[in-house]
Parts: C-alpha cells; sequence; structure tokens
C-alpha cells in the first residue's frame, strides 16, 4: 500500500506552512501514523494542490471537488498547534481514510 | 493574468518620470564625488544643494536643516537614537505611539533594553492618538516625542500640530516620522510645531534607498554613522547624489500637485467604498471619516480570508495587501490594528488598498469587478 499523502496549504508565509507541517508530522509520529507529509503555497502554486489522500488548509484555497479528497481547514493551528477540536477532525479524517 | 492593476501605494510608488529625468542628469553626467573641491565634485555638490534648497521650501525651512539618509528608516533610527544617547538612560524618558512604523517601535525597543523610558500611547478605535494621553505621558526627564503623521496601515491622521505645541509649551522635541503624510499633507514644520520630522523618496514617486530627516536648527544629534565629515558631520558616507536629486525632484513634483491629487484621491476612495459596500453590505471601513488620509482604505470584509483574498486578487492582476506579516517564525497580526483593540479573526479579514497619482476611475471600477468574482472564493471556513 502506498503512503498515505497529506498536503498542508498555505498562502504566502513559507514558515508558516513548514512549522505547521513540521508539528503535524511530529503530531502524526506519536501517534503512529505512517504517512508523508507535504507543503504547497497557494499564493506562488497557484492551481491545484499536489495529489493528497487528504488537505490541511490555512486559508480557503481549494474545496474538495477541486482537490478530489477531504480537506479540513486547520487555521486555529496557527494560534494552538494543537487545537483540541482541529486536531479531532484530523484523526477522525485519517482514521477513517488509513487506519481502517 | 489580466492587465496590472497596482493599488498598494503605501507600500511603494513607482518613479515618476520627472524624476527619473532629474537623476538621469546625476547618474550620466554628474558623477563627481561632491566632496572633491575640482569641477567634477562641484557640478555634484551643485545638484546636492539645488535639491536641499527645494526639499526645504517645500517644508518651510532652512537648507541647513535637511539632513540626507538612505531612508525613513535611518531617519527614525537617526532621531530616536541621536536624540536619547546624548543623555545617560535615567535621565531621559521617550513618548511614542503603539501605533508607530517599526523603524519607530523597534529602535524605542532596543533604546528599552539599553535602560531608557519610553511609554507606548494607546490609541482609540480609529487608530488616533490622544493628545491629553500625551500631555498625561510627559515627565520630567522626557527628553522626545515621536508620533507619526499619517499611519501606513489604516490612514489615521495624527494631531501633530497639537502635539507639537504640547512639546512646545513643555520644551520637548517632537519628532513625526512623515512618510505616509508627504504627497498629500501640509508639511509646513513650523505650522506643525515639528523639531524633527523623517520622510522618504519611494513613497512619493522618487527613488528607493534616499530620504531625509529634517532637524530643527541648534538641536544636536549623536550621529550613527561615522567617517568623513558629510552632512555637517552628522551622517557619514559619501551622498547619494542620484537619490538627492531624484528625492528633490519627488518632493517638488507631489507639491505642485497635492491639492488636486488630495480632491481627487478622496474622490476615488468614496466611490470605492460605495462599490466595495454594493459588493458585500456589511463592509467595515477603518479610521475616523474626519481623520483620514484619502490614499488609504483598510477595510474589513465580512467573513473573509483577507489572505487568500489578497491571492485572488492578486491572480487577477490587482496588487493590494493584507494586515498580517510573515516574520521568522511565526505570522503576525498587526501591531496597528492588534492596538487599535481589533481581535485576531477580525485583523485577518483587513485589507488596505492604497491609491497614488496613476489610479484611474477604471482601475477602481476593475478592482470592483475582481474583488466582487474573488470575494466567495474566500470566505473563512
Amino acid at each position: 500500500m502506498s503512503k498515505y499523502k497529506v498536503c498542508v496549504v498555505g498562502g504566502h508565509c513559507s514558515n508558516r506552512v513548514m512549522i505547521v507541517a513540521e508539528q503535524l508530522t511530529e503530531f502524526f509520529e506519536r501517534q503512529g501514523i505512517d504517512c508523508q507529509i507535504s507543503t504547497h503555497l497557494a499564493a506562488s502554486e497557484y492551481g491545484f494542490p499536489p495529489r493528497s489522500n487528504l488537505i490541511l488548509q490555512l486559508l480557503p484555497a481549494f474545496t474538495e471537488a477541486e482537490a478530489g479528497c477531504p480537506v479540513i481547514n486547520i487555521k486555529p493551528l496557527i494560534g494552538d498547534p494543537m487545537h483540541p477540536a482541529t486536531i479531532e477532525k484530523i484523526l477522525k479524517q485519517v482514521q477513517a481514510d488509513y487506519i481502517m | 493574468m489580466n492587465s496590472r492593476i497596482y493599488l498598494d501605494y503605501c507600500a511603494t510608488t513607482p518613479v515618476h518620470p520627472r524624476v527619473r529625468n532629474a537623476m538621469l542628469r546625476a547618474l550620466d553626467e554628474e558623477f563627481g564625488n561632491p566632496s572633491s573641491m575640482h569641477w567634477a565634485g562641484t557640478a555634484s555638490r551643485g545638484l546636492i544643494d539645488q535639491a536641499r534648497m527645494d526639499i526645504a521650501h517645500g517644508l518651510g525651512c532652512r537648507a541647513s536643516e535637511i539632513l540626507f539618509t538612505s531612508g525613513a528608516t535611518e531617519a527614525d533610527n537617526l532621531a530616536l537614537f541621536g536624540t536619547l544617547r546624548r543623555y545617560t538612560p535615567d535621565e531621559c524618558h521617550l513618548i511614542t505611539s503603539a501605533i508607530e512604523h517599526h523603524a519607530i517601535l523597534h529602535a524605542a525597543q532596543h533604546l528599552e533594553e539599553e535602560g531608557y523610558a519610553v511609554t507606548y500611547l494607546p490609541v482609540d478605535q480609529y487608530g488616533l492618538v490622544d493628545p491629553e494621553d500625551v500631555r498625561r505621558a510627559i515627565r520630567t526627564e522626557t527628553k522626545l516625542i515621536s508620533i507619526m503623521y499619517v499611519n501606513n496601515e489604516v490612514g489615521s491622521v495624527q494631531p501633530i500640530g497639537e502635539i507639537g505645541r504640547l512639546a512646545q509649551g513643555h520644551g520637548i522635541r517632537f519628532h513625526t516620522d512623515a512618510v505616509q503624510a508627504m504627497s498629500l499633507f501640509d508639511v509646513d514644520v513650523d505650522k506643525l510645531n515639528v523639531d524633527m520630522l523623517s520622510l522618504s523618496g519611494h513613497k512619493v514617486y522618487g527613488p528607493k534607498g534616499i530620504g531625509a530627516l529634517y532637524v530643527r536648527s541648534g538641536i544636536e544629534l549623536e550621529p550613527m554613522i561615522l567617517g568623513g565629515p558629510q552632512e555637517h558631520s552628522r551622517r557619514a558616507g559619501t551622498e547619494n547624489v542620484p537619490g538627492i536629486v531624484g528625492l528633490g525632484a519627488a518632493l517638488h513634483l507631489v507639491q505642485e500637485y497635492r491639492q488636486e491629487e488630495r480632491a481627487r484621491l478622496s474622490e476615488l476612495r468614496k466611490n470605492l467604498i460605495v462599490g466595495l459596500q454594493s459588493i458585500d453590505p456589511g463592509i467595515a471601513v477603518h479610521g475616523w471619516e474626519d481623520a483620514v488620509a484619502p490614499h488609504i482604505l483598510s477595510i474589513r470584509l465580512t467573513g473573509m480570508d483577507a489572505e487568500m483574498l489578497q491571492i485572488r486578487l492578486n491572480n487577477e492582476g490587482v496588487a493590494v495587501s493584507i494586515g498580517s506579516a510573515c516574520n521568522s517564525k511565526s505570522i503576525e497580526p498587526s501591531h496597528v490594528l492588534t492596538a487599535m483593540r481589533m481581535p485576531r479573526e477580525q485583523i485577518e479579514s483587513t485589507l488596505r488598498i492604497s491609491l497614488g497619482m496613476p489610479t484611474t476611475v477604471d482601475e477602481i471600477n476593475s478592482l470592483l469587478d475582481a474583488m466582487a468574482r474573488a470575494l466567495p472564493r474566500a470566505v473563512m471556513q
């Protein structure tokens, strides 16, 4: 089975996207979830994001119809890297797609 | 990409052809070092002298009171460091506001780390400093008050003349960063009661890398750059002759068009607000209409992610800016909007549109069309 692919989408700031992606990588590792995390900046790479199993976006860049996969808004993670409701939403989706 | 529309004149302005032509002479013909005693140096010196006189004329001051710098950041830094470092930290207090440009705020924070006392005045919901707060903050050891003329993010126009009178009455030096005011406001230093005033070339259709600090005659400043005797030993280094010529020409230009541009941009801004209201009736305009610069429009759009909106507008060729900035570790909400007690969510829905001399009615209409298309695709989730 190929690796589960997660794409973190941001706007202009590559730092912010990188920080969130790193935090999510650590989180997935702690959860024992083996996935591949990539990043995408809507400002410089306008259009469709790389093919992913899940898109976690910091701003409303893509709809599920455009992306062809589930899309979750993760903006609350900027202020709180472990924002409970957002983390729960991500986990639920990953568990549904990957673990089950 | 569609045709390009630039509406970010607060960030920078294009060099006006008249300015460019003036600069070309300094670049191509008068290349001499202004400190040299021969014909080449004298010609360059003449260009600097003329620019200095032109700028002084615009500010209503003497030519000898103009000190050229690399830009407004250096001018702001020099006003603060140059004034305070003539005293020991325990005998010196600075008053500034929470919405100043970082060239002031970061310099003030640095001085605080050196032991100087600094008071950061709050602003109201319109981004305005209350002169009464200034009066209350004055201490016996206050040596400098620095309040910006026009705020670059929301366009609030501070009561500079009133604060200046207050400072004068207490024998305290008063500095203003007039970068965003130069093109459209009266900058007569005596009418404003200012002792020091910072200005920048690239915000008034001049080149980048040049600015100036007006320093009232008799005021001593501790220099920050040491070396040769240029600028009366207050700022060492061979002068940026083309930049200085460009700054002189640019200020001459904006003075010439100040009145008509102010009226024209006020009208454009008004029409822009009406147009935006028809797209989003819930739109909030920041600032108080009686004290806001006609070239700056800061707006909050209902439930919008301003960054996404800005990206979508940019994709249509429209350049505007947002209220957050990226630093090395995170995205920081605007310190100006934060000081106006705006919650983070509202800050993230804030967009700044700034108009300039080249802005036309057609461009405003194109912006409104682009906005109508982009808004539904930038709703916060």
